[in-house]
């Protein structure tokens, strides 16, 4: 059941507050603590990239922010209500909307429908409704249309999403989530397997949303990271280690230790 | 190459629905007896609750015998102790066929994959000795005798009688017609639409805002109240609710009918039904062991037709199409060839 009740318009968060917020997040696998007390603030209208070595633990924190995961402790705040506990379906409806790291389409249905299953998922149960025709939920149409223009997919919309190439596939697994007009869009990974010629298009594409709505993402590729993101939390053992501006984290000595060193 | 197709659908009153009708039409026309085209529309919308989940949502349920078996045991009940009418028989059975199928499906669908099938077959395997035990009410082994087949009836006024073939296979028409009807609207339905893309994909489903638990246990109840219907129309074609209607066998044929007919497509079912009980009709006089080449047949469509017979027919046509649209542009360079 969803126990997650709706932010009415007087609650929303302003501008610079956090949108979402982790109090002492664990997440332990047996003995192993994957996540292992997090303090996160993702502030509102910010690009938000968490990044860290192999086995920081980034993933982990991301499927206990999507809901993937339970955390064994600590509490997720979204928009002021507490969600640790609310189904990954259950987060939609209130805002939150993810990508997957490994690509995760209706591979045999079209892009378009693709993106009106999208869009019709934030009607949740009102979409058990199977006495009407599906177009009578014009929005739903209309939305994927918009998201289609918006990812240079229209031309490709009859085609079977599986038929894409792999780059217009991640492009569609970002769209899929902003059906969902989401508040907080949550990226795993959004250019993993991305050729080198593909890649603009997606930090395009995440810098214009930008604009318009909290990005929360893990991403490994440090050009990437540097240019598009507001802020960068650098975890390490399943801590935060640092947390700053680009340039800080940077010129952070511990970063580099930890993470930085490895790749330079 | 590059226009943007239109996701036009045909309106559910045309197109399949039409040729539907024409199968309906015919029938008893073709076939041997109109007994026969009874059993297959009966059978069909078995199977055209069977698809919704097998072939829409991706569920392999073996509990479709329960609900066959249900509707058939309640039906007959009531029109026997309490002399209900056939509106009132019907109700019932698809009342008890929705309400048994929400219960299983509540419990099955907790577990997904191997799990699921598993426990859908424990459940078969536990209503049929339910249904065995109780035999003051269901008559065990026997099955239960006279069942009646009460006329079409408004408010006390008998308007038509059904003990003929003929007439009972038309209001049997007319309800599978109906079913039909309403069937292409729930695929087409955001409901429907929402069951492909569980299939398709579960994760991504609940990821983009679906509670698929809601979503499959509705599919769930709305196949048994279909199947409940079939069974009851059974029971009243026969006159009479074999244990058999209940056993693990029934869930098999159904799932059978509906694979090699073409899961995903409601005309599969129809000839998925028409030809399985045809097929019997045919062998089981010339040769008692015709269950055999069933099992060929299930082989062959699983190895080299995933689209069953309907699927086969479609890619036909798709073909026969493909090479008049070739054949035609080189028919007009021809013709322009001559006329120069």
């Amino acid at each position: 059941m969803n126990t997650i009740t709706p932010i009415s318009n007087s609650t929303t968060v302003q501008s610079g507050e956090a949108i979402l917020s982790t109090q002492g997040l664990v997440l332990a696998y047996g003995a192993f603590r994957a996540v292992d007390g997090v303090d996160l603030q993702i502030r509102q209208g910010t690009v938000h990239t968490v990044i860290g070595p192999n086995g920081a633990g980034k993933t982990s924190l991301f499927h206990c922010l999507t809901g993937e995961r339970r955390p064994s402790a600590g509490r997720i705040l979204f928009g002021g209500h507490d969600v640790t506990r609310s189904s990954a379906h259950g987060r939609v409806g209130i805002g939150m909307a993810r990508s997957f790291q490994i690509t995760s389409l209706f591979q045999n249905l079209s892009v378009r429908e693709n993106l009106r299953l999208a869009s019709q998922g934030r009607d949740g149960h009102r979409a058990l409704t199977f006495w009407r025709a599906e177009e009578s939920k014009r929005c739903h149409l209309d939305q994927a249309d918009e998201v289609l223009e918006r990812l240079q997919l229209t031309a490709r919309a009859g085609v079977p999403a599986g038929d894409l190439s792999h780059g217009q596939q991640r492009v569609l697994e970002v769209g899929m989530a902003l059906c969902g007009r989401p508040k907080l869009l949550l990226l795993d990974e959004p250019t993993s397997g991305m050729g080198i010629d593909d890649i603009p298009i997606m930090t395009n594409l995440i810098a214009e949303l930008g604009k318009e709505l909290t990005v929360m993402l893990i991403e490994h590729n440090m050009g990437i990271v540097m240019s598009i993101s507001d802020r960068i939390t650098v975890m390490h053992q399943g801590r935060i280690l640092v947390e700053g501006t680009p340039e800080q984290v940077r010129s952070d000595d511990r970063v580099r230790a930890a993470y930085l060193g490895e790749c330079a | 190459m590059m226009t943007i197709p239109t996701t036009r659908k045909p309106s559910i009153l045309g197109g399949v629905t039409l040729i539907a009708l024409a199968a309906v039409i015919l029938m008893p026309l073709l076939l041997p007896s109109v007994t026969l085209a009874t059993e297959i529309l009966i059978f069909a919308l078995a199977a055209l609750a069977c698809n919704l989940l097998l072939g829409y949502t991706g569920l392999l349920s073996f509990g479709q015998g329960i609900f066959f078996g249900i509707g058939a045991y309640s039906s007959a009940l009531v029109m026997i102790h309490w002399q209900f009418s056939l509106f009132g028989a019907l109700t019932v059975a698809m009342t008890c066929g929705g309400a048994i199928a929400a219960l299983v499906g509540a419990l099955a669908i907790r577990r997904t994959g191997i799990y699921f099938v598993m426990l859908t077959l424990a459940f078969s395997q536990m209503v049929y000795f339910l249904a065995y035990t109780l035999s003051d009410w269901t008559g065990g082994d026997n099955g239960l005798l006279d069942v009646p087949r009460p006329p079409v009836s408004l408010g006390g006024m008998t308007l038509l009688d059904l003990t003929d073939s003929r007439a009972f296979y038309g209001f049997v028409a007319i309800l599978f017609m109906l079913i039909f009807i309403g069937a292409r609207r729930v695929i087409h339905s955001p409901f429907g639409t929402t069951l492909v893309a569980i299939r398709e994909n579960e994760n991504r489903a609940s990821a983009v805002g679906y509670d698929t638990r809601h979503f499959k246990l509705l599919a769930f109840t709305l196949s048994g109240v279909v199947t409940g219907l079939a069974g009851a129309l059974y029971a009243m074609m026969l006159n009479f609710a074999p244990l058999s209607n209940i056993e693990l066998m029934m869930s098999e044929n159904i799932l059978i009918m509906t694979i090699i007919g073409g899961s995903g497509s409601l005309l599969g079912s129809l000839l998925g039904a028409g030809s399985i009980i045809m097929l019997g009709d045919l062998l089981s006089e010339i040769w008692p062991r015709w269950m055999l080449l069933l099992g060929v047949a299930l082989i062959f469509v699983v190895l080299f037709m995933r689209g069953g017979l309907w699927g086969g027919i479609e890619a036909l046509i798709e073909r026969w199409k493909e090479r008049k649209a070739h054949q035609q542009p080189s028919a007009a360079a021809a013709r322009e060839e001559a006329g120069q």
